[in-house]
Parts: structure tokens; C-alpha cells; sequence
């Protein structure tokens, strides 16, 4: 009914927007000239008539001309970052309006945990990014958007590959196991947001510490992200947009690898130093040239495109914005079989059914395809092999097949060729929304209820077709004798009903108090089945279905999952003459994951504020326009762990073969320890800030400092191996982060010259504090080349650091070798250092060689404008985090090798750096050492943009009220000393940081684009 | 009275949800636990199935995954002197090159994972012993369970205490807490617990032709009596080695079978001279887990280069002499340069990229033989002959020798030999030696009938030939009769557990 009422209100303002405003309007017109206090025409303020959508733009000389209703009228003046005025019309036809800026920044509104505040009364630590900033960046993903915006949260990326996930730690990794924040999108928490067009969001709020973060208790232990999408506000003039860019993607770095000439120098030398015989073809090496420079057979110039019209406005009584987009992009490997393509759809509608009852609906749809390769691993991805494969092979024989190497092993084959011959396509289908009523029972006393929905519907296709198969002497790995098609579905269900009620009153004077209790109940099921099929009737990607499938041998399979939530909270916010501050919270959580005994966890908080520029002795103060001291305590949960832990459970899978016609017998037995006692992982976090405004809050600075412990940490708990079976998880962990965070942001307007500087800085110390009662270092990133762990997690030392051996220079001679204790050394060999000088290398002289996880992550970003030009520049970067290069396949004879290679040892005295080449490595020089650890800091030009604003003049007053046109860089230059292809290298798991496997680079991209209002 | 009922709502929505409990108590709905279970004949089978999957757990690198099992002729190979570890080079799989030169300290993972699946597998039996009693269900499939379940855990601590000594006896599923008190029994008690279970076991399994083709590859009667021959030979009880030895080859139920080559093809596998088999298919999608059913050892033993191999097991010179001018096992056992390598090509250093002039045969498998989809490398079909007739034909010549039956002895070795002559009685003539020399001529018939099967390394350590045949190679008779007991399970014990001296 309602809806209705809605859709009827919507075609309304379509007529009213596509026939023009003047039709409407009776009254006399009215005209003038907008100032700012220096008496400088401020261009762009939105002049309106209050209760209709009459109104105009004022023009670069702060000119505006309309028609109002009548003299009773009264006109809007408002402008971002400016103070909104008032003017009644009565007999005044011109008038001269002067706007100040906006007192101060801090009565910004800003969205936190079930409800808003003014900024200036918050006491916990929480971080906005609004829409302007986000739109200044055009981004795939939300992450992006928030990628250097506030301190303190480090968002990196896990491949550049287009819709792949990003990594975001909020106040470094509380945890061993998921430290990912919550994200919850219009009071709906989600997982992940692969889903949402950034361009949607209206505002982010990331609440950093215990007490803002406390009202999502179990699951906020990892900081909670609310973001919030576009409505219309009121009495805003319909306002229909278009926004949309082309861009070009390339690679922004190549490696200098060996060419065919150097490559055959140095396959003889370590053939001759192994004592083999050289290959005869390699007996010229002169002649073989440059070879193939696979790295530019890979990279590829990769288009994208992102196109979004949104529609927003609003009544006395309604306020709505509906937004429609699409985007397309493919990948710098892989090009269209790195395709990311999304569709979305929004419609957010508010209602005011009465002056007590607001009735709000959000509605989002997301479509998106994404195409992937394999990534990130040293085995079988694109990259790994081009970084690999020799430069003597051609990409393609004479007779136009595929080529393959008789030089490099069987596993790095033609990566062109693999990624000809792979689909793999993940789609996904999301309807995220929801339904909320407010009513205000008696003044000030609001009751809520939100109804939430989250659908996903995906699926997960794959296909291989027959190829190679032209000669028996294509090898495995490069051919594939039958055709196969794989699917696997999933769905996941997730409801959420919400009932708040908040009680805002003042007892005696300047007692204001803001009550809040509530409950939620959320309910997740997901089920997933998934098939496949081989010999397809049709070798063609077009064609494959499982009905074309000759054959299903392989059967199928199928899972469900089913999670509930149940909570309870409140919280009590009173202020004291706007200068003493004070936020308890406490919050009760029922969670499924945990057995009856350990289903419960209650997380309080306390924080407390002191506004010190609201007492007298700054109340006069010319430089502080604001301060404001911070201190919050609380604690808070994580219960991302896999469901059913607590029961002991029996796994099938464990087969055997029996019979004369080979067949699987299936066999079931328990592999692991259940642990009834199972609970959450609690963050307690203490945080001290300080918020200052200088010079009329023209410069903002904050500051934080914060200790973070996570307690209760689950970890696997070793057993001996006599039980037969794994040890269960237990809750015995300690992690502790503690940093700083200082952010400052600068604005001034000096004549027709806007500009600002903002920053910020975060420093975090991770530790790991105890690994439950054995203390038992976990090991983790593995990989291929040294056959063993990279990373290391142990008590004293941060999560994941790199370990290993340390070198000590080059053997340079017999005697040398004589001397030191290894005896499968040579000269130009790698000597390692005996740390524990026990006579022999091993195990025990390993040590921590370098953390993957910065000691500081920063972020600058400026912009001007001038006369009708925007210039905005975005610059990020990470200080003293290291990086390990892992992508040379040294456990093979015979790969390329980056150009460094050539100044190996060659003879006595001839570098103490490159060891020699030498077939097998006798030595080990490739076990995991400092060798393969370089610095990974950097600073990255993320984004420079210049836009130009066409003057409103030259469309007169037509339909298009702004046109800006811009270009755009990302990742425009990066500064760093790491030599592989790009050092913003995130996570692969929980314990795998900074491991670069042959990574998928960011792409550097440009973009022409154009933002128009009708 | 409107505002006070808008007032009830809300209060009563907020409260209403304290009714449910209930709405936390999610069960897995697919996926089951273990009250369960362990209910039905069906849970019984499913339950020693289990059992026997851990025997075909071969190397899972600790890197890769948990790390538990063992490649057999990583052991019976590679330590001995008739191989080397092979591979791309020192820095592929480094633990078992230490091992092999016996430089491997108590942290090597190659020993860990051996501890670890061994105790899984004993774990799995014990379960079976434990929860099967109980199921109603056929009384005759009862017995058979169990007494599979009994033959399985004294393959894993035939393991055990061979390789390391005194270890934790274990014969029923441990607690937590029990788990941190247990010490190391002594390995005559462990011997006797593996003769006992296997006694059991042979009396109450089927013999093989009384399974049914589909059950295949289950353990039987005879194979429990052959795992119980060898364990007399072990302990050198001779006479009873005898007595057992006589009742398998009695049982009619074996034969040696005239083609050596081919009993080592797909077409070979669970044939006449089949007594125990570990088996393996190609149909397992790929995976590099423990669930796999396909095997490992096809790829690590074939040649790298054209052949796509990983080349292990690299066959020595001295084993290779070790055969008789014209034995013809030496071409089934050993590929030399020239050699067609089946369907993949002729066999030259070149094509191999790597110097070795020999590559182990008896897991080669032809590309046709491949399964046509998933994972190639871990697909490898290939069963594991892990007990044949003639090696116990050869194991009951030896204790007939020793009990001075000097006639029968020659008789078996002499049977093997005929065989494998393969009606060409130019070589291989008949043993005709006794005293020291016929148990000489036994040792060699072992070392090249049962070759690259994984026999030899034991069989040195058992005869205590070691500190000859292996000084070479590293051997050290003070210390290296066993292996040391992993450090980390050491450290886990708190003490309980001690190590081996020399380590």
C-alpha cells in the first residue's frame, strides 16, 4: 500500500523534473548574488524553495533567478561545508546572502552502532569516510574507498586480479585466526562487500575501539565498519545523475629476467659446475638472441568501464534514491579471462507516514561475474610460470600450436597457452535489504524495528576443454585428454529482525541523557551442491553444461550449515553542558557455534569524553576552535571460528579400494578432539584520544593510542601424536597490538582558491603473547622452492614472521670452504650462519629474518580548486614491513632467473652477494634465508585526478544543472625498493602475510570520466 | 491509551525473544557426530575402512599438510644400499636425503610423519575394537572386522618398533589426558602384542578365495599368517617361522606366477602371487590430501624431463650388480639408458635432464594408463605388493636353514629361481650351496627377486648386515639399529617418552 503510494510519488517527480520547474511556481521571482564573508560569489549553492522543488544553482558569479510560490515562501540556502540559511521572501526581490562557514566540523552528524552522534559528543574512537571522498577515488571495491582514509586501518590486496578480495586489518591482526572487521551495510551485518558499488555509499564509519565497537559484541573483536547508502533528503530537488568512466589498465612494472642468450650463459655454467655436459643447442648462446619476453606475451592493455545513473530527492514527507550501475573490467593477465563484470540496482525510499512514524526501505541487488585464473601460489599460476618459463621457448611451435619447454620442469608450462585453456567463472547473485519502522511513542522516546534480509545465490563454474591432444608428445601438464565441466552452487539465507527503543531527555538542565536497549536475532543457512561431469559432447566453452557431459563419473556432493545469533543490548549516553561525556555499553550475545554452556558472552564498555574548548579557559581561545580529550575501556568477542566445534564429530572421506574392479569403499572415523568448552575470543582495549580544531577548525588533528589484547584466542591445541587423532581447538591464545594514530586534515579558501591537506600516520606493534599451554610455534607458508615454512608465529614475536636462515657472504675459495662446516659447499656458495655455533647448519640456526606487517601505514591526500578546476591527489604508503620473494622456482634446474643473476660469482673476490650457478644446489643455496627478504615499504601515487567543472552559463537553464569532466591515474608511480612486480602484497590466509608467490600485480590504470546532474 | 500500547510493542517484541533458547541449538544436519554413529553393520564397515585407508597414506610433506605416512620403499630403498633418494636435487624433500645418509636428527619430518600415521592407523583399529563389539549386526562380519582391525594394527606397530624400538603400547583409544602420560613399553612386549593380534587375526579371517571379487584386497588369513612368518623371522623364533611359512604355502592359495614383468603391470596386481597388497586407483579427482585413493609413487619414481616424473628412488650401481649375468629381473626391476620406458619414450640421460643411468621400474605406468581426468601426479594406480608369495617362500627357506632344514630351504629358493628364469635354463642355475653359503644365496635371492619393493633396508637391520652392507653410506651400528623418537612428541610428553640412545 505503501509502496504504492511511493511508486505514485516517484512518477510525480519524474513529470515534475522532466517539464521543468516553472510550470509550477505562481509567485513573484526572485534573484540575488551568494557571498562568502571575504565577499567572494560562491558558485554552486543550492537556492530552493522550502516545501517545493522549485530552486536554482547560484552560477560561478553566485548568481540564482527563480520563480517562487508566494511572498509567504521561504528560501534554502545551503552549501557543503556551509552554514544553511533561512530567508523569508515577503517583498524582497534581490537579495544578498552571505554564508559563513560552517561552525564547526564537529556537529557533523555521523552514523555509529545503532544510531548517530554528533561528532563533537563521542567518546569512542571511530573514523568516518563520506561520500565526497569516496567518489573522489573511483574504485571497483568498497575496501579501496577506504584504503588510506582513516589511520590505523590497513587495507591491502590480496591480487590485482579485477574483483579480487582485499585484506583490511583494523588496528593490526587481533588474532591467529579471522581478523577480518565486521561490515555492516544499512544495519545489516554482511560478509564481505564484494557486492557493493562504492558509488551507493553515503557514509563509512569505522569504529576502532572496544566502546564504539561494543554494541556488535561477539563479533566485533576486529573493529566494525558501518556503511551507510544514499537516501535523499528532504525537500531536495529531484536530482538525476550520471557518472561514469573509461579507462585503460597496464602493468605498471616488468621484471628484468634473463633473455635467451643469458639464460643458455648460465644453464652451461651450472651444468659445468655440476659436471654435466652442456646442451649442444646452448653451445652458441650468442645466437639465441633476446628469445621470448613472456612477460610481454602476458600483459595485456586491459579495458574498463563503469557507468552508474542514480535519481535522488526528497519531499516534506518522502525522501528517496534509486541508483543503477555497471561495471566492466578485465585484467592485466588474463585480460577478458580476468573479466570482472557487476550489475547493480538500489532503491532506498523513507516515508514519514505521520510526524511520528517513519517507515524506510533499503533494497540493493548486485549481479556480478567474476572470470579468475589460479593466483597466488609458486605452482600453477600465470604469473609463476611466466616468471619462469625460459626465454628460448616460443610461445607457439611453427604450426601454430602451442609451444612447450624441453628446458624448465614439467610443472611451469606455456602460461599462455594454460590460460587459453581455462574457465573458471565465479556469478553471484545478492539481494540485500531491509524494512524499518520508527515511531516516536511520546517526545524524545523512539522505538525501531528492522527487518533485514540477505539472499546469495552463486555459483562456481568451471570448464576444461580437450586440447594438447594433436601429438602423444605434448607432455601432462600441457594437454588434457578429456573435456570436463564443473558447478557447485551456493546459497546463503540470512535473516535479521532488530527491535531498538531509545529514550533522549534532559533531567533538571544540561542532563542530557540518550538511553538505548535492544535486541537482534539473526539466522544464516547455507547449502551448497555442486556436480561435474567429462567427455562433453561440444568442446567449447559456450556449450558447457552438464547435459552435454558424457559422462558424470565423479558424481556430486552437497553441504548445509546453520548458524543463530540471539542478542541483547544497551547502552546509556549522558552528556554534561556539552562538556562531559559519558557512553556505557553492554552487550549480551547467543551464538550457535558454542556449546549450552559456553553460548553466552557479555561485552561491556565505558567511555568517557571531556570537551575542554566548551570551558571557559578555552572558550576565549583564538587558536583552539575545539578540543577534546577521549578514554574508553571495553571488551569485545570473535566468534568466527568453524561451527560445530564443540561436538565430536566423524568425518567421512577416509577411503579405500577394494575389489577386482577397482572401487572406493567409503570409510567414516572421528580425526579430531572436540572441545565442549569451546567460547569466543575477547579483545580488551584500552584507547586514550585527543581531537583538536585549530584556527576556527580549519586544522583538525586526532590523535589515539590504544592496547589491544585478544585473550581466549583459539588455537589448535597439539596433542601427542599417540591419540591417533588431531587436537581439538582450545581458547588459549594471547595477541597484543598497541599503536598510535594521528590524523590531520587542513582546509582554506583563500580568494577563489579552495584547498586541503589531510593525512594520517598509524604505528602498531603486533605480539604475540601466548599460544596456549605448549606454547607451540605455529608454523605456516610453506612453499615449493626450499621445501619448507616461511612464517613463523611464536610467543615475543609478531604473527607470521619470516624465518629462517641468515647469510654471511659468498665462500670465495677452497680455503674458505675448508674452513667453514658445510661440506657440500663450493666456492661461491651462500655461507650460513652457525648462530649457535654448535659446528653444524641446521634447523637450530634458523632465526626471525624479517615481519611482514608494517611498523607504520600513512596516507596524504590533498586537492584545490580553482575557477571551476579540481585537482585532487591521493598518495598511501607502508614503512618497515618486509617481503618475502618467493615466485623463482629455485627447486628447478632450469628457470629463468631475474637479470641480478648475471652478476653471480664467477671467481675468486667477484661478489660476495649472487651465489654461482650450479645444477642441484648442492649447497642449499636456496633454502629459505634473508636471501629472498627485502623491504617492503612503499609509497604509491594512488590516485592523481584533475576535473573541470563547465561553467552552468553555457547550459543557461537547460536541463543540466553540473557537468564535470575529469582524468584520472591510479597507482601512477610507486616508490619502493622491493624488486619483484609489486610490493602491496596482503594476506593469503590468517597466518600467511607478505609472501609474494608470484603475485597479480595492481594494474596501473587512467581514466577519462564525467560526473553530470540533471 | 495509544501511546501506552505502542509503549507494549516494543517491550514485548524486545522480550519475547528471551523464550528461545532452543533457536541456538543448531545441530550439523550434514555432516555427523559421533552419538550417531558406530550404530549399524553399515558403521561397522564404514569403520575399518577407515582403518585401512591410513595403510595407503604415503608421503604428505609436512609443509603441504599435517605430514603422516610413509612411501615403503622410501624405507626399504632408499636407506639401504640399493638406491638413492633422487629427485631434482639435495634441496627436494632435504629430510629424507639426511635420513638417508643417516644425518637425520629427532626433528627430521620423514620421522615424524612415519610416528604419526602409524599411531593414526592404530588409533583407527583400536576404535574399531573398541566400538564394534557392541553393533548388532552379522556375527561372521563381526569377526571378520575385528579381526581385520587386529591385523591392521600390527602392520603399524610392526612399523613402529621396528624402526623405533621400545614405543608407546597402545590398545585402546586414549583421553587427553591419558595422552600426555604415556611412555615407552618395551619392544619385546610390543613384538608379542603383534604376534598376539595376528594369531587372532589369521584364525579368524577368510582366506583369500573366500572373498568375493569386490572384496578384494582385504586383508585374509594368509596375509595375517605372512605378516606373523615375518614377525617370527624378526624375533629369529625360527620354528615357529617355519611352522607359519608352511601353513601358507599349504594353503593352496598361491602360486608363483610365470611372468616376473608382468606381475608388477595393472594387470598383475592381486594376482596368484599376491598375499598383501596396499591398494591403489586412479580415480582420485586429484587430491593431494589424505583422502586421496591414487597413489604418489608412480610420479616420484619416473624419470623428470619427457617423463614428467619427479625421479626418486634412484637405483645404485651396486644393486644392480648385484644380479646375475641374465637374470631377467634386472630389466623388470632397473631401467637402463636405452630402454623404452613404455609408452613414454626412450630412456636417455638427455631426455631425463638428469645424470642417473637407472630408474626404478616396478612403479612405472604407462601415459595410457593415466586416469583421464584430475590430478595426474597423485593418480598413480599402482598397488604396493607389500607381501608376495615368493618373499615368503623365501623368508620360510630361511628359517627352514636355520632350524638346519638345508633341503627345503634350497627347495624354495630354488622355486623362485625357476620362476624367474623363465624357461631359459642358461641362467639362474639352481642352488646347490649349504651352510653359510646357502644362507648367502638367500640373502642375494631376496635382495634381487624382492628389489626396489621396499624389503631391503629391514632386512639388513634384522640380520644385522647393516653395519657392513650400509658403513658407506653413513651407517653407524652404535646408533642407527633405530631411528631417534621424534623431538616434538618428546616435548609433548613432558619427559615421558625418552629417546634412543646416540641421539
Amino acid at each position: 500500500m505503501n509502496l504504492r503510494k511511493t511508486t505514485f510519488c516517484f512518477c510525480n517527480l519524474f513529470i515534475t523534473m522532466a517539464i521543468g520547474i516553472t510550470v509550477w511556481a505562481q509567485g513573484p521571482f526572485v534573484s540575488g548574488v551568494v557571498l562568502d564573508i571575504d565577499g567572494i560569489p560562491l558558485p554552486g549553492v543550492s537556492v530552493i524553495e522550502k516545501g517545493k522543488n522549485t530552486g536554482a544553482i547560484t552560477d560561478l558569479d553566485g548568481a540564482f533567478y527563480f520563480q517562487v510560490a508566494s511572498r509567504e515562501s521561504t528560501i534554502v540556502f545551503s552549501f557543503i561545508g556551509m552554514e544553511t540559511q533561512e530567508v523569508l521572501v515577503e517583498d524582497q526581490k534581490i537579495f544578498k546572502i552571505t554564508m559563513s562557514e560552517r561552525a564547526t566540523l564537529m556537529d557533523e552528524i555521523i552514523v555509529v552502532g545503532y544510531g548517530t552522534q554528533k561528532r563533537s559528543t563521542i567518546s569512542g574512537a571511530v573514523s568516518v569516510v563520506t561520500s565526497d571522498e569516496i567518489e573522489k577515488l573511483p574504485s571497483l571495491r568498497v575496501e579501496q574507498a577506504l584504503q588510506g582514509r582513516t589511520a590505523g586501518v590497513l587495507v591491502s590486496q590480496n591480487s590485482g586480479s579485477p574483483g579480487a578480495e582485499l585484506t583490511v586489518r583494523v588496528r593490526g591482526a587481533g588474532t591467529i585466526n579471522n581478523s577480518d572487521p565486521l561490515y555492516v551495510v544499512d544495519g545489516i551485518p554482511v560478509d564481505g562487500l564484494d557486492f557493493l558499488n562504492p558509488n551507493e555509499i553515503e557514509s563509512m564509519s569505522v569504529l576502532k575501539d572496544a566502546s564504539a565497537a561494543a554494541i556488535y559484541g561477539a563479533r566485533a573483536a576486529n573493529g566494525v565498519v558501518l556503511i551507510t547508502t544514499k537516501t535523499g533528503k528532504k525537500n531536495q530537488k529531484p536530482q538525476l545523475e550520471y557518472n561514469g568512466y573509461f579507462g585503460s589498465q597496464k602493468a605498471w612494472k616488468k621484471l628484468n629476467l634473463l633473455s635467451a642468450r643469458e639464460y643458455a650463459i648460465l644453464d652451461n655454467e651450472g651444468r659445468i659446475a655440476a659436471g654435466l655436459a652442456t646442451r649442444p643447442e646452448f653451445k652458441n648462446p650468442e645466437s639465441l638472441g633476446e628469445g621470448t619476453d613472456w612477460q610481454d606475451e602476458l600483459f595485456v592493455t586491459a579495458p574498463m568501464q563503469s557507468h552508474q545513473i542514480s535519481l535522488t530527492g526528497g519531499g516534506e514527507k518522502s525522501r528517496y534514491a534509486m541508483s543503477g550501475s555497471y561495471f566492466n573490467q578485465d585484467g592485466i593477465v588474463g585480460g577478458a579471462k580476468a573479466n570482472f563484470e557487476r550489475k547493480t540496482f538500489r532503491v532506498n525510499m523513507v516515508n514519514d507516514l505521520s510526524s511520528k512514524l517513519e517507515i524506510s526501505t533499503k533494497i540493493g541487488y548486485t549481479n556480478f561475474n567474476r572470470d579468475a585464473l589460479t593466483e597466488n601460489n609458486e605452482f600453477n599460476t600465470p604469473i609463476v610460470r611466466t616468471l619462469n618459463i625460459d626465454p628460448v621457448t616460443p610461445v607457439k611451435f611453427e604450426d601454430g600450436n602451442y609451444a612447450y619447454s624441453p628446458y624448465v620442469e614439467t610443472d611451469i608450462v606455456n602460461p599462455i597457452n594454460a590460460i587459453a585453456n581455462t574457465n573458471s567463472t565465479w556469478t553471484s547473485n545478492r539481494l540485500l535489504g531491509g524494512f524499518t519502522a520508527k515511531y516516536e511513542i511520546i517526545n524524545g522516546l523512539t522505538f525501531k524495528t528492522n527487518l533485514g534480509l540477505d539472499l546469495t545465490f552463486s555459483s562456481d563454474d568451471g570448464f576444461t576443454p580437450e586440447y594438447g591432444t594433436y601429438s602423444n608428445d605434448v607432455p601432462a601438464n600441457e594437454r588434457n585428454d578429456l573435456s570436463s565441466v564443473f558447478k557447485e552452487n551456493h546459497q546463503w539465507v540470512k535473516f535479521l529482525f532488530e527491535n531498538t527503543l531509545a529514550y533522549d531527555f534532559e533531567i533538571a538542565e544540561y542532563n542530557h541523557f540518550n538511553i538505548m536497549i535492544g535486541n537482534t536475532v539473526q539466522d544464516l543457512d547455507y547449502t551448497t551442491h555442486g556436480t561435474t561431469g567429462t567427455d562433453l559432447l561440444i568442446n567449447d566453452v559456450n556449450y558447457a553444461y552438464l547435459s552435454l557431459a558424457q559422462d558424470e563419473a565423479d558424481g556430486s556432493w552437497g553441504e548445509r550449515e546453520q548458524e543463530s545469533w540471539l542478542s541483547y543490548f544497551g547502552r546509556v549516553n549522558y552528556e554534561y553542558r556539552d562538556k562531559y561525556l559519558l557512553s556505557a555499553v553492554v552487550r549480551m550475545d547467543g551464538s550457535s557455534k558454542f556449546g549450552a554452556d559456553n553460548r553466552w558472552g557479555i561485552f561491556p564498555s565505558l567511555s568517557l569524553g571531556w570537551v575542554l574548548s566548551q570551558e571557559e579557559f578555552l572558550k576565549e581561545s583564538n587558536l583552539f576552535s575545539f578540543m577534546k580529550l577521549r578514554a574508553s575501556w571495553g571488551q569485545n568477542g570473535n566468534d568466527r571460528i568453524p561451527p560445530y566445534g564443540f561436538l565430536a564429530g566423524v568425518n567421512p572421506g577416509y577411503n579405500y579400494t577394494f575389489g577386482d574392479i577397482e572401487t572406493t569403499n567409503f570409510g567414516v572415523v572421528p580425526i579430531e578432539l572436540s572441545n565442549s568448552e569451546l567460547k569466543w575470543e575477547t579483545v580488551t582495549q584500552t584507547n586514550i584520544g585527543l581531537d583538536i580544531g585549530v584556527w576556527r577548525d580549519r586544522l583538525m588533528v586526532s590523535v589515539d593510542l590504544y592496547n589491544k589484547t585478544t585473550s581466549d584466542m583459539l588455537v589448535k591445541n597439539v596433542i601427542p601424536d599417540v591419540v591417533g587423532v588431531q587436537g581439538p581447538f582450545i581458547n588459549a591464545g594471547d595477541v597484543k597490538n598497541t599503536g598510535v594514530e594521528l590524523s590531520l586534515e587542513y582546509r582554506k579558501k583563500e580568494g577563489r582558491l579552495n584547498y586541503n591537506i589531510g593525512g594520517n600516520i598509524a604505528l602498531n606493534k603486533n605480539e604475540v603473547i601466548s599460544l596456549g599451554d605448549s606454547d607451540e610455534p605455529i608454523l605456516s607458508g610453506g612453499i615449493q622452492f626450499a621445501n619448507g615454512f616461511i612464517s613463523r608465529t611464536e610467543v615475543g614475536h609478531p604473527v607470521a614472521s619470516f624465518y629462517g636462515f641468515q647469510t654471511d657472504g659468498l665462500y670465495q675459495n677452497w680455503t674458505e670452504v675448508e674452513q667453514g662446516i658445510q661440506d657440500k659447499a663450493a666456492p661461491g656458495d651462500i655461507r650460513f650462519k652457525d648462530l649457535n655455533e654448535d659446528g653444524v647448519i641446521d634447523d637450530d640456526d634458523k632465526t626471525y629474518i624479517g615481519n611482514p606487517t608494517p611498523d607504520m601505514i600513512y596516507s596524504v591526500s590533498g586537492g584545490a580548486s580553482f575557477e571551476g578546476f579540481d585537482l585532487n591527489i591521493f598518495v598511501q604508503g607502508t614503512k618497515g614491513n618486509d617481503l618475502f620473494k618467493g615466485y623463482t622456482r629455485y627447486d628447478f634446474n632450469n628457470v629463468n632467473q631475474p637479470v641480478s643473476r648475471l652478476n653471480r660469482w664467477t671467481g675468486e673476490g667477484s661478489t660476495d652477494i649472487e651465489p654461482r650457478v650450479v645444477y642441484g644446489d648442492p649447497n642449499e643455496n636456496a633454502r629459505i634465508s634473508d636471501r629472498f627478504v627485502e623491504d617492503g615499504s612503499y609509497l604509491r601515487i594512488k590516485n592523481i585526478q584533475l576535473g573541470y567543472t563547465v561553467p552552468q552559463k553555457i547550459f543557461g537553464n537547460g536541463v543540466i544543472s553540473n557537468l564535470r569532466l575529469y582524468v584520472s591515474a591510479n597507482n601512477l608511480w610507486t616508490f619502493t625498493k622491493y624488486s619483484g612486480l609489486d610490493p602491496e602484497i596482503g594476506t593469503r590466509d590468517d597466518l600467511e602475510i607478505g609472501i609474494d608467490r608470484g603475485f597479480y600485480p595492481p594494474s596501473r590504470s587512467f581514466l577519462g570520466g564525467i560526473n553530470l546532474t540533471f | 491509551m495509544n501511546k501506552v500500547k505502542f509503549l507494549l510493542l516494543p517491550l514485548i517484541l524486545i522480550g519475547i525473544i528471551s523464550c528461545g533458547d532452543d533457536f541456538l541449538d543448531k545441530r550439523p544436519v550434514s555432516s555427523i557426530t559421533e552419538d550417531s554413529f558406530y550404530l549399524t553393520q553399515e558403521d561397522a564397515l564404514l569403520a575399518i575402512n577407515a582403518a585401512y585407508d591410513v595403510l595407503q597414506w604415503e608421503l604428505n610433506p609436512e609443509w603441504f599438510d599435517n605430514g603422516a605416512g610413509h612411501f615403503r620403499w622410501f624405507w626399504g630403498d632408499v636407506m639401504s644400499d640399493d638406491s638413492r633418494k633422487g629427485g631434482s636435487g639435495d634441496n627436494d624433500f632435504p629430510a629424507l636425503g639426511e635420513l638417508e645418509k643417516f644425518e637425520g636428527g629427532a626433528d627430521n619430518e620423514m620421522l615424524s610423519a612415519e610416528w604419526e600415521a602409524d599411531y593414526v592407523g592404530i588409533y583407527r583399529a583400536n576404535k574399531v575394537l573398541e566400538e564394534v563389539p557392541d553393533i548388532e549386526m552379522d556375527e561372521f562380519l563381526k569377526r571378520r572386522i575385528l579381526a581385520e582391525a587386529r591385523f591392521i594394527r600390527a602392520w603399524f606397530y610392526f612399523q613402529l618398533v621396528n624402526y623405533f624400538g621400545d614405543v608407546p603400547l597402545i590398545t585402546k583409544t586414549l583421553s587427553l589426558s591419558e595422552s600426555y602420560e604415556v611412555t615407552r613399553t618395551p619392544a619385546e612386549q610390543v613384538w608379542d602384542q603383534i604376534e598376539t593380534d595376528l594369531k587372532e587375526a589369521a584364525s579368524n579371517l577368510p582366506s583369500k578365495s573366500e572373498y568375493s571379487l569386490s572384496e578384494i584386497g582385504r586383508v585374509t588369513s594368509g596375509a595375517a599368517n605372512a605378516l606373523l612368518l615375518k614377525t617370527f623371522v624378526f624375533r629369529q623364533k625360527w620354528s615357529d617361522a617355519f611352522s607359519t611359512g608352511e601353513l601358507v604355502i599349504g594353503s593352496g592359495e598361491y602360486f608363483l606366477e610365470s611372468d616376473y614383468l608382468g606381475m608388477f603391470s595393472l594387470n598383475g596386481e592381486n594376482g596368484g602371487g599376491s598375499v598383501f597388497e596396499i591398494q591403489y586407483q586412479a580415480n582420485s579427482l586429484g587430491d593431494w590430501d589424505f583422502q586421496r585413493d591414487g597413489s604418489f609413487s608412480n610420479v616420484f619414481q619416473r624419470a623428470r624431463g619427457e617423463f614428467g616424473g619427479y625421479g626418486f628412488n634412484i637405483p645404485t650401481q651396486d644393486f644392480v650388480d648385484e644380479f646375475e649375468e641374465g637374470d631377467p629381473r634386472l630389466p623388470a626391476t632397473v631401467f637402463s639408458e636405452g630402454d623404452q620406458m613404455g609408452d613414454r619414450g626412450i630412456f636417455t640421460k638427455d631426455a631425463t635432464g638428469y645424470p642417473h643411468d637407472f630408474y626404478a621400474r616396478k612403479f612405472f605406468s604407462n601415459q595410457t594408463e593415466t586416469a583421464s581426468d584430475g590430478d595426474p601426479n597423485v593418480n598413480g594406480q599402482t598397488n604396493d605388493r607389500a607381501i608376495r608369495y615368493a618373499d615368503v617362500l623365501l623368508l620360510t627357506a630361511e628359517a627352514a636353514f636355520h632350524i638346519g632344514n638345508e633341503g627345503v630351504a634350497k627347495n624354495y629358493v630354488n622355486q623362485v629361481r625357476e620362476r624367474a628364469r623363465g624357461g631359459n635354463n642358461a641362467v639362474l642355475a639352481n642352488i646347490t650351496a649349504s651352510g653359510n653359503g646357502l644362507l648367502e644365496a638367500i640373502y642375494h635371492e631376496r635382495r634381487v627377486e624382492l628389489g626396489l619393493e621396499g624389503h631391503r633396508f629391514l632386512d639388513l637391520i634384522r640380520t644385522q648386515r647393516a653395519a657392513d652392507e650400509l658403513q658407506g653410506e653413513g651407517f653407524n651400528p652404535s646408533v642407527h639399529y633405530l631411528f631417534p623418537i621424534p623431538q616434538a612428541q618428546i616435548a609433548l610428553s613432558g619427559g615421558n617418552l625418552t629417546q634412543n640412545p646416540g641421539y
